[in-house]
């Protein structure tokens, strides 16, 4: 057994502090601690997942992402309409419309690496603009129209369940395994630890960075348009805010399960734990009847708490 | 005394004295009219403009259609109509529209929705300094009056949603049997349509003492918060919701597909807005109610205002109070005039007489407080 030294107590904090909240939540209203409220708030946790997994490798490699409302409205725009075009259900020709999609996302995601890496733009400002290209390219595509994609076949993702949880939860929990396995036994995965840890190091040592940082933007941009086939499957319906909301949840998820912005430290865990905790205290508020002007303010304390909790700042120097 | 004190007293009091001059030549410049182009006669072939948020919704671009099936009604092209986005800015919405003014040298007519509130007064003041025409929509403040301008601020419509929200709220309930819980999944909760909605649900709550409304709550007009919210209450409320009161229609969508997940199929809701999805639902029987405000004829009726007072075809400062500021029509859908609402609005745009400006409007607007 581990001894309970501050460094242990720092890693498994994010875990402590979603099973302090579940538990102050179920004390309030029994009814919180059920499998099916635990499938709702997996549900509307699935597709912020996916994004927060996305962004994670981005923040381990020591840079920031913020294209990913631009690119799940525009991925799930593209995945509805190429749905529809290539009949309109997945036990046909529609479900080739699944790895287009995450192809599209790649070489989005790809895009953005390319322009902040060889124009040398700061990855804040060059993954921004990609953003707001991508949310202008899906209201060019709409016009404002909703696409609605209404396949039962597809839809199963939300009304087929096993073990009382919706498949979307499944695919989302392969998702996660996926990265989980990129992150730890590729050699990719380990370079964006290198390049997060100390680029110069990595560079030194032989790692060609801009090729790490390309592909990590790019595989980003994988995961935010599985998250875009996920928001599709939960409501039915792609449009120009699609990706509304994902950069806030995605990126205070990552944030509160312990991945650090420096760089570095943390991975898709921490994601999971960070979105888990955002999802149980959104849901929460409602289900313990808190009053709806004072969710925002206690959703923004909690986040506080949570992040003063999970992250070991006296390891660092500076704060930026 | 310090030179740097001496010199700061002495520039102040330059910069008050110059002030004062300036202020004595606005004033004089007021009293001679024509000076400043307010009292410039009917203007020839203005430029038109609609000033709105964005394109990314069914609503503006309903506005936008109406506001372009108007110009081509005087013989222009589509594209002559001018679109400025504000993109939920005020500040661009106000510089949008002075340069615009500045552009066509005060010589156009422009409709705006000016995004909030206090942001109509320096819109209209602006149009009205250069002798250009406009008619507002949806936002000014209650103390802000066409008739206080002359005829340069044309009008101003907005919609009274509360009546409309107690009407479907009733459908709601009469669906409900007159008993058993509700829940309401709100719009932004600052904004008044979200506050009207709700505040209309009330209000026919008040006839049905066995409705309890369990709940209220803001979805923020959008369907994925409206779908996470009503999964919410359902684990909080449970079996007892009978019943869900949306402030729009995207919301319901949202609701939809949470109830969906749940296998709950019948659940008996209402909406807002008469968006074509929502009417298409009204006839598969999954929405029992939404309202619809003809954003098409609200955008071209607007645009009409303006450019016909610009154009001296009427004089605005002539028309009762009622002409200048009147509420918008309403067209409750349900499900037994939906399909003959969709025939006549949806499969075929209606033609509009864009010179009968006040036969739909419900009447002149009124405040309370």
């Amino acid at each position: 057994m581990a001894s309970v030294s501050r460094e242990n107590l720092i890693k498994w904090a994010p875990l402590l502090v979603l099973v302090a909240l579940v538990i102050l939540f179920t004390a309030i209203n029994p009814t919180f601690f059920s499998v099916r409220n635990f499938s709702r708030i997996a549900v509307s946790s699935a597709p912020a997942l996916m994004v927060a997994i996305g962004v994670t490798f981005i923040i381990v490699m020591g840079s920031i992402d913020l294209s990913m409302e631009g690119t799940v409205t525009l991925t799930a725009v593209l995945f509805a309409y190429l749905f529809v075009a290539l009949g309109g259900t997945l036990a046909g020709l529609g479900s080739l419309a699944i790895p287009i999609t995450l192809v599209i996302g790649a070489v989005i995601g790809a895009i953005n690496g390319l322009v902040h890496v060889k124009l040398r733009i700061p990855s804040f400002m060059a993954s921004l603009a990609m953003g707001f290209i991508g949310t202008g390219a899906g209201i060019l595509l709409t016009g404002g129209d909703i696409v609605k994609v209404s396949d039962p076949v597809f839809r199963g993702l939300l009304t087929l369940r096993f073990l009382g949880f919706p498949m979307m939860v499944y695919v989302a929990v392969l998702g996660l395994l996926v990265a989980w396995f990129i992150q730890r036994y590729t050699i990719l995965g380990r370079n964006f630890y290198a390049v997060g840890g100390g680029e110069d190091l990595a560079h030194a040592s032989g790692v060609n960075v801009a090729r790490v940082r390309i592909l990590g933007f790019g595989l980003a941009g994988a995961f935010y348009a599985l998250a875009a086939i996920l928001v599709v499957g939960r409501i039915g319906q792609a449009e120009s805010i699609s990706g509304a909301n994902f950069m806030f949840v995605s990126i205070t998820s990552v944030v509160v399960g312990g991945v650090a912005l420096w760089g570095g430290i943390g991975g898709v865990w921490n994601a999971l734990i960070g979105v888990l905790i955002v999802g149980v205290i959104n849901n929460g508020m409602v289900v313990i009847g808190l009053p709806d002007f004072m969710q925002q303010g206690v959703l923004g304390a909690l986040v506080i708490l949570s992040v003063v909790l999970s992250t070991d700042r006296f390891s660092t120097a500076f704060v930026k | 005394m310090s030179t740097f004190i001496k010199d700061f007293i002495e520039r102040e009091t330059i910069s008050r004295r110059n002030f004062i001059l300036t202020s004595a030549v606005g004033m004089g410049a007021m009293l001679i009219p024509g000076l400043d182009g307010s009292a410039r006669a009917a203007l020839k072939d203005p430029a038109i403009a609609w000033s709105y948020r964005d394109r990314a919704s069914a609503y503006w671009n309903s506005i936008v259609s109406g506001g372009e099936a108007f110009v081509e009604s005087i013989g222009k092209q589509k594209g002559e109509l001018v679109s400025l986005i504000n993109e939920g800015s005020s500040e661009k919405s106000l510089a949008d529209i002075k340069a615009f003014i500045a552009k066509n040298n005060g010589n156009c007519a422009i409709a705006a929705d000016c995004n909030d509130s206090p942001n109509a007064r320096p819109v209209v003041e602006a149009v009205k300094t250069a002798g250009a025409y406009v008619s507002t929509i949806w936002n000014k403040t209650d103390d802000l009056h066409p008739w206080d301008f002359g005829d340069n601020y044309v009008s101003h419509m907005t919609w009274s949603d509360v009546e409309p929200a107690a009407q479907t709220a009733k459908i709601l309930f009469e669906a409900m049997g007159g008993e058993g819980g509700v829940v309401h999944l709100g719009g932004i909760a600052a904004n008044n349509p979200a506050i009207e909605r709700l505040a209309g649900l009330k209000k026919a709550a008040e006839d049905y003492p066995k409705i309890e409304i369990l709940d209220a709550q803001p979805a923020d007009w959008d369907t994925q918060k409206g779908a996470a919210l009503m999964s919410s209450f359902l684990t909080r409320y449970g079996d007892k919701i009978k019943g869900v009161h949306c402030a729009n229609d995207n919301i319901a969508y949202g609701v939809i597909e949470a109830l969906r997940a749940e296998g709950i199929e019948d659940m008996p809701i209402v909406a807002y807005d008469g968006n074509p999805d929502a009417v298409k639902l009204v006839m598969e029987g999954k929405l029992l109610a939404t309202v619809f405000t003809n954003p098409h004829w609200g955008g071209g009726i607007s645009a009409a205002l303006a450019y016909y007072a610009a154009t001296g075809a009427f004089k605005p400062s002539e028309e009762p109070n009622e002409h200048r500021e009147f509420y918008g029509p309403t067209i409750l859908i349900s499900q037994k005039d939906a399909a003959d609402f969709k025939a006549k609005y949806m499969d075929e745009t209606p033609k509009y007489d864009w010179k009968d400006f006040w036969s739909p409007t419900r009447g002149q607007i009124k405040y309370s407080g």
